[in-house]
């Protein structure tokens, strides 16, 4: 049997996909964390199902591509159910969609979601009238404490032997305004608000959306999660994962260090000296820098993203950098593959669909690979420069940014055209639930230490290889020249650069045992964070805008990267960094 | 008195007309923005984007649209 799970965006969609399937979809509160169709298979009421979550609209008739694309799903019909999810908090605007899906006249039923957050801000439904009124079943479910799946799986026993009599038997008519006019109708049947005092969360959200006081709420935010990732960070290296290495790991290497004759063998695994970070010893130090150095960073990052994509803060941000996005060729949405892209490269590539142009698309695309450093990247920017004042990582983000947005200024005046217009739902704020972040964080620490910790060890297993080998001096006259003259960097982090290619986002580390000083360390994390996309999102961009896109968007990032290394290198320099 | 969207120094507002294109009329109907639809003006940005609420949701519209719905502001 065949399902298809439709809603409008931000209804909670993924969460009750997650729940049917027990695929791990993230969800967050802002509408289009699924860009991409997913597919699950189940079994309810020892039925074989399989489920199609279906990108969230709130029309059939839209023009957009996520609209498009439910639209196809939709009409080609080769389903046997449709489940519509409805945000109780939003029924009336819900229906909307719903009696677009009663006009299809499939079997269908309806789930209503976020009943607890709806009964706390005064809203009432009657759910038997709605029913009645609707001629569809009616759930009432709370999907992320997985409140009213029993009903669901109950449900599914008669629909099984019954599924005509889940065909909706009202008709609705045709006219747009005739719609609402019923939804209407309904909705005063079978709903009531009680108006109640704005609640902590309503007031928050006027204060961070109104321009005298969401700017510098927006400022302070940002500085606040600065020094809360730092302090995150270094305190589970200092009192945790440091001390447990040096104590209880580094005993362990030591004895097999010492039973093992010195040779070959032993310089392969411990390179010229045991001590991490002082060699390349893919045991010490291969462990030591995605495990004490970066991985404290990841998490602590992890958590302050997971807080705010659950209250909602981004789609805010995004109305807050509307005027400002409009200078450089876009309207405030644009900021989300943006924000996206300081996750990862590749979703914030897939938002782009959200933006409708080919022109705001390469505005964006641009300012993301020029200024948004990926998750792990940032971590080890963070990481990397924690010895010094956090003055100097401010500095670095301020010096990022600011390149990043002279590009897209750029690319706004060298491409014609102009900016679309802002029209987005914002979401209510939702008080973050604890089961949700964990289990987030879980998620994503696990595909770190999956994705990046193998690279990172390998990385350092050969350039230790080179170490030992003496082909340092060999590959670093190569590169001497340029990265001499041009970065005033030293000649010994050429392997680096040539590994950054391969998995840019974690090559930022390998810096870590050379001992670099301020500026070097600056200067060549700007250039590895820009010079090129990672392999990855090359491919990504390459699927998703064409060949001629991405290769205008490489170009241009290489040579702003290489230029603005450069000014940067010796801006340090003239303040007497080195 | 009738004015457009972002012009409304009032909160509560009536959606009268809505001068724009196909596109963009089908865009605001899905989200409930239609005439004669009661809204409350939220936040807004000189010239810059406004949120409003709609059906107890709040969406955000930038100037350039914000300028084509013109609405009756309401005591």
């Amino acid at each position: 049997m065949k399902i298809i799970l439709t809603g409008n965006p931000n209804v909670g969609k993924s969460v009750v996909f997650s729940y049917l399937t027990g695929y791990t979809a993230i969800s967050s509160n802002y509408p289009g964390t699924t860009v991409d169709i997913l597919g699950g298979k189940t079994k309810l009421a020892g039925i074989d199902l399989e489920v199609v979550d279906v990108p969230g609209v709130y029309s059939l008739s839209g023009e957009s591509v996520a609209d498009r694309v439910a639209d196809e799903i939709i009409k080609k019909g080769d389903y046997d159910l449709i489940i519509n999810v409805l945000d109780a908090n939003n029924l009336e605007r819900n229906l909307f969609f719903a009696f677009e899906l009663i006009e299809m006249k499939r079997p269908m039923i309806f789930l209503v979601n976020k009943c607890d957050i709806a009964k706390n801000r005064g809203i009432n439904i009657d759910f038997k009238k709605l029913e009645e009124l609707l001629g569809v079943k009616v759930i009432p479910i709370v999907a992320t404490a997985g409140i009213g799946f029993d009903l669901l799986n109950n449900e599914f026993k008669n629909i099984v032997k019954n599924i005509n009599d889940y065909i909706p038997k009202i008709s609705v008519p045709d006219d747009k305004l005739d719609k609402w006019k019923m939804i209407g109708d309904v909705s005063s049947k079978c709903e009531t608000i009680v108006h109640k005092h704005p609640t902590f969360l309503e007031k928050l959200e006027v204060i961070t959306t109104t321009p005298v006081t969401a700017v510098p709420f927006a400022f302070i935010l940002i500085i606040l999660s600065f020094y809360f990732i730092r302090f995150i960070g270094e305190g589970l290296i200092n009192y945790i994962l440091d001390p447990f290495f040096n104590n209880f790991y580094m005993p362990i290497v030591e004895k097999l260090y010492s039973v093992i004759s010195p040779g070959i063998l032993r310089e392969l695994l411990f390179g010229k000296s045991i001590t991490p970070l002082e060699g390349f010893s893919v045991l010490t130090t291969g462990l030591y820098v995605p495990f004490v150095v970066v991985l404290p960073y990841i998490i602590a990052f992890y958590i302050v993203i997971g807080i705010l994509e659950d209250i909602g803060y981004l789609p805010r941000l995004s109305v807050i950098l509307d005027k400002f996005s409009h200078r450089i060729g876009l309207h405030g949405y644009g900021s989300i593959p943006f924000i996206l892209g300081l996750g990862c490269k590749v979703p914030g590539i897939f938002s782009l669909r959200i933006l409708e142009t080919k022109r705001e698309k390469l505005i964006a695309a641009s300012l993301m690979f020029l200024s948004a450093p990926c998750m792990p990247q940032t971590a080890m920017i963070f990481a990397i420069l924690s010895k010094y004042p956090v003055k100097w990582t401010f500095l670095f983000f301020i010096f990022l940014f600011s390149v990043g947005v002279l590009g897209a200024f750029l690319f706004n005046k060298i491409v014609k055209g102009e900016a679309q217009d802002l029209f987005v739902e914002i979401p209510p704020y939702h008080r973050p639930v604890l089961k949700n972040l964990l289990f987030k964080l879980n998620l994503r620490t696990k595909n770190f230490i999956k994705d990046a910790v193998p690279f990172v060890m390998g990385g350092i297993f050969f350039i230790n290889i080179l170490d030992v080998m003496n082909f340092f001096d060999m590959i670093s006259k190569v590169f001497a020249p340029i990265l001499n003259s041009v970065f005033s960097l030293p000649a010994k982090i050429s392997p680096i650069i040539i590994l950054g290619f391969l998995k840019k986002d974690v090559s930022i580390t390998l810096l870590t045992p050379f001992n670099l000083g301020l500026r070097e360390t600056l200067v060549s994390s700007y250039f590895l964070v820009t010079y090129l996309p990672c392999l990855a999102s090359i491919f990504v961009l390459f699927k998703e805008l064409g060949k001629k896109i991405t290769v205008s968007v490489i170009a241009f990032n290489f040579v702003f990267s290489m230029f603005f290394s450069w000014l940067f290198s010796n801006i340090l320099l003239a303040m007497g960094v080195q | 008195m009738e004015i457009t969207l972002s012009k409304a120094k009032n909160a509560k507002l009536k959606v009268i007309k809505i001068n724009g294109g196909r596109n963009m009329i089908a865009k605001l109907y899905s989200m409930g923005i239609y005439e004669g639809v009661d809204i409350e003006k939220l936040v807004s940005y000189s010239k810059g984007p406004v949120v409003i609420k709609v059906l107890n949701s709040q969406i955000a519209i930038g100037h350039n649209m914000a300028e084509k719905i013109v609405v009756k502001e309401m005591n």
